[in-house]
């Protein structure tokens, strides 16, 4: 059984948000909704400067808190790993907005559903790769199975030490290499 | 956000905010995403390939149509520039097939911004007998046709106003690559080459991002040279979005960049690192060229562009040593596009410098492509418009401009001059993109005829006397474009989703119909299927299989590296002296020229250039790209901290900004990418069209506050030869 999840190489990041557009094409969002949000962090003094852009996104925890605090179970961690709402018993209580360490949960304002990147899911399940990662321009981006030590993702946390964004937050799936 | 959990607070006020956005409800693409609700799972998906208009690389796509609306877009894998991606302009800008704000029928201008709607017949009646009798009572000269070129335009633009006698045909370039045209062109025979950047192992961009006036394969190729440990230098004023896969960042005085890449030419000769082989064989004038450049010294540079003469000797002596596998990129607009008084002079010296490098048609080098061999229509049944004889309007002033782009701004001058009577514009914003708006429009108001074709109400729309709606190019086939490169091919743009306005129409019918009722239908009588069936006929290609597949590139017509062609230059080898300035009335051998304007103690240089979201100003009324700068405040201007302290000015200040044309306010982004002389402002802002609702008043147009001007060599725009002062005001 495969357990996904990505490297985000902010080294390479443009900041040009085609995985965002692509995200909010492919799942139908409203303009105003994204399930990816982008950090800046400008380091030196002129004209030694270094700019690093941050994209974030669900991290798919392994221990997530969004699911234990879910009161009905409609936050639910499938067993490839990939963090998912299923829509129908969605409340709309945001408590799983206020449990998330990372912002990463918007609401839809159509459905009053909160929804979140879900690593495509259902492209993932066809042998393709999520909408962000196919789109980035600049292959900042790697998906894979993380269980599996010949994946790309897999050789690349190791090659590239690879590090969550908050290890002391929790076990994330997203690693990023800064 | 990270780093805090959201608090009990932040959460009702979140919750606060999503209840506004809900029953404030958005336009267009929200309307769109919830017809796919209701159209169920079980949804018919249509995968058909095409090419982008988000910008002008025409990148292959492959829109996914659902239920027969346009639901998402994946990058063609075989198309060479987009190589499986997209990006985020690409991805947004295909929503505006459904825009509200859509021109969806005819219009005709009644008083000062009033339209009313007419038929198709009427407006090619009037604009036909508009365009005869100006050409009767003043001659063919006196009309001009001006686009941002796309496949069908370039074919059917000049095509139309050759027709109507006239030989004033006009691209954006003018604001875009008319100074690197010239310099390139004069210099090594084209006005632009490629690069091939994953095989070079030295790079340096001048004013160039490729992270942010994107071709998806251009960041792959230079993120795989990083990889291969390339060494990836950028010269900017700003230390734009591409610095994260840069090794060094110059932070060069803007308007500087000549005097840099003269003195590292000198550098490369006096250290003995340049090609002399390829000197010798593919390049007239050097003993002059190697003379005139010995009174540029690093210290002399240093002083200039503010960038130490131990950096500049450092990098010219390391690429020197990397050569053939090292370059200058060529660049777009970048800092020798069209943007100060020298740019064609930097322009002509990059292209020397590389020729100094001997990296032409070498792996890791300047690359000079091939053309895929394309048919034409058979000309007995289909004639050709005879080429006027009368010089396109500005080939006079300019004679160094590229002819085939033209100086798209001697139209305005003209008309203020009562020359120019009628002009179109084709898929072009000239009002707000091409000059000082108030130059422009003024220009624009004092023609006899104006006609704009677009898809939305454009500032120059907004002028014109008539308005012509068309198709958006998710809803339109077109002329096969001609990939030219290392490997040619041929991509199509082909229709994906029916017609959205029943009333608007592709460009190729309009000007075939409105040149059949000026009298010249003649010229327009095939279908656009038997135009792109006699191009494909000597490729052996179908056009089903075309359409089909979308991109074909041609692999065993590959150029073969290491072979040098015969340059398109009078002597046919590289031109480090020219004859055709020296003609032309400009010095033949390349020199230091100073910008026209330089900021003093209390001003700024104002400075712009691309987001990675946005193109010129067709994307700012495109609600899913419009967000991301509400988002994240991108339409704010960028200021050196040092300079901010000393006006008062904080983070996210509202200031007033001052130049010689015009006043803006705007808000601040204090930061330290940012040379302490300039002011960086976005591109692609400042829409004043009230018709366009989700763009209007965001920002302002750096335009605006441009000086209608010629450069001397190239007639671009010199768009960075803009003196600012900044003040603070209360918002």
């Amino acid at each position: 059984m495969a357990r996904y999840g990505m490297v985000i190489d902010t080294r390479k990041c443009v900041g040009c948000y085609a995985c965002r557009v692509s995200c909010q094409m492919q799942n139908e969002l409203p303009v105003e909704e994204s399930y990816i949000k982008f950090y800046e962090k400008e380091t030196g003094v002129f004209p030694n400067v270094k700019n690093e852009i941050i994209p974030v996104q669900c991290q798919h925890c392994e221990d997530a808190p969004c699911v234990s605090v879910c009161p009905t179970k409609a936050t639910y961690t499938t067993k490839e790993g990939i963090v998912l709402v299923d829509s129908d018993k969605c409340i709309g209580c945001k408590y799983c907005m206020v449990a998330c360490h990372y912002g990463a949960r918007t609401q839809d304002h159509n459905t009053g559903v909160v929804e979140k990147c879900r690593f495509c899911a259902e492209l993932v399940a066809e042998g393709k790769q999520p909408a962000c990662v196919s789109t980035c321009i600049s292959n900042a981006r790697i998906f894979g199975d993380l269980d599996d030590p010949n994946s790309e993702v897999s050789k690349a946390i190791i090659k590239m030490n690879a590090q969550p964004l908050r290890p002391d937050l929790g076990k994330a799936k997203i690693y990023y290499v800064r | 956000m990270v780093d805090t959990k959201l608090s009990r607070r932040g959460f009702i006020k979140a919750s606060a905010a999503t209840a506004a956005l809900a029953s404030a409800g958005t336009v267009g693409f929200n309307e769109w995403s919830n017809q796919y609700v209701k159209a169920g799972a079980n949804a018919d998906i249509k995968e058909i390939p095409s090419t982008c208009n988000a910008c002008s690389s025409k990148c292959g796509m492959i829109g996914h149509v659902k239920n027969g609306r346009l639901w998402k877009l994946t990058g063609h894998p075989d198309h060479p520039y987009s190589k499986g991606k997209l990006c985020a302009r690409g991805h947004g800008y295909a929503t505006v097939v459904y825009s509200q704000d859509r021109l969806t029928q005819p219009l005709k201008r009644v008083g000062e911004k009033k339209f009313e709607p007419i038929t198709w017949e009427q407006a090619y009646k009037e604009i036909a007998e508009k365009l005869n009798k100006i050409i009767k009572e003043y001659g063919p000269q006196s009309v001009a046709l001006t686009e941002d070129p796309r496949a069908s335009g370039k074919f059917y633009s000049p095509r139309f106003i050759n027709a109507l006698g006239s030989s004033n045909y006009y691209t954006h370039h003018v604001v875009c690559s008319n100074s690197r045209d010239s310099g390139f062109l004069h210099t090594v025979g084209v006005s632009s080459t490629s690069a091939d950047i994953s095989n070079a192992k030295y790079i340096m961009f001048i004013g160039r991002s490729y992270g942010d006036g994107i071709r998806p394969s251009s960041v792959q190729a230079l993120a795989a040279a990083k990889d291969n440990g390339a060494k990836i230098v950028i010269v900017d004023p700003r230390l734009n979005n591409t610095g994260n896969l840069a090794t060094e960042w110059l932070a060069i005085r803007p308007g500087t960049d000549l005097a840099l890449v003269l003195v590292m030419s000198h550098v490369l000769i006096k250290e003995n690192l340049h090609d002399m082989e390829f000197i010798k064989n593919y390049t007239v004038g050097f003993e002059e060229y190697a003379k005139e450049l010995k009174k540029y010294t690093p210290e002399w540079a240093e002083k200039i562009t503010g960038i130490s003469a131990d950096s500049i000797t450092r990098i010219a002596i390391d690429m020197g040593k990397a050569k053939p596998k090292a370059l200058i990129e060529q660049s777009w607009r970048g800092a020798f596009g069209c943007n100060y008084e020298n740019s064609t002079e930097t322009g002509r010296s990059v292209a020397m410098f590389n020729a100094l490098l001997g990296n032409y048609q070498q792996k890791g080098g300047s690359i000079f492509g091939g053309k895929p061999n394309l048919g034409n229509l058979n000309e007995s049944i289909h004639p050709n418009p005879k080429e006027p004889e009368a010089p396109k309007a500005g080939k006079k002033e300019f004679p160094l401009a590229y002819h085939s782009h033209g100086v798209a701004t001697i139209v305005a001058k003209e008309a203020l001059e009562g020359k120019m009577k009628a002009a179109i514009y084709y898929h072009s914003n000239a009002a707000l993109g091409y000059g000082n708006p108030k130059v422009m429009k003024e220009a624009l108001s004092k023609m006899d005829l104006v006609v704009a074709i677009d898809v939305q109400m454009s500032e120059t729309a907004q002028l014109a006397h008539y308005v012509l709606p068309e198709v958006t190019y998710i809803e339109r086939d077109e002329v096969i474009e001609g990939l030219s490169g290392k490997i040619p091919g041929i991509a199509l743009r082909q229709q994906m989703v029916e017609k959205v306005h029943p009333e608007t129409k592709p460009i190729h019918e309009i000007y075939s119909e409105l040149a059949k009722v000026c009298g010249v239908g003649q010229y327009f009588n095939f279908s656009l299927d038997e135009l792109n069936e006699a191009m494909l006929a000597p490729t052996g290609i179908t056009y089903k299989q075309l359409r089909d597949i979308g991109t074909i590139m041609f692999q065993n017509e590959e150029i073969t590296l290491g072979e040098m062609p015969k340059l398109k230059t009078p002597s046919g080898k590289v031109e480090f002296y020219s004859e055709t300035y020296k003609d032309a009335g400009f010095k033949p051998i390349v020199e230091w020229i100073e910008p026209k304007v330089s900021p003093a103690d209390d001003s700024f240089r104002l400075i712009t250039g691309k987001q990675a979201i946005h193109s010129h100003t067709q994307t700012a009324n495109i609600p899913i790209l419009m967000q991301i700068t509400k988002d994240y405040d991108l339409e704010r201007i960028w200021i050196n901290p040092v300079r901010a302290k000393a006006l008062g000015i904080k983070d996210g200040d509202m200031v007033e900004l001052k130049s010689s044309e015009a006043t803006s306010r705007i808000r601040v982004k204090i930061t330290e990418r940012i040379h302490p002389e300039a002011i960086f402002v976005p591109s692609h802002y400042g829409i004043t069209s009230k018709d366009l609702k989700i763009g209007q008043g965001i920002g302002f147009g750096y335009m605006e506050h441009v000086p209608f001007d010629f450069e001397k060599w190239s007639g671009a725009g010199n768009i960075h030869e803009v003196i600012v002062k900044v003040r603070k005001v209360k918002s």
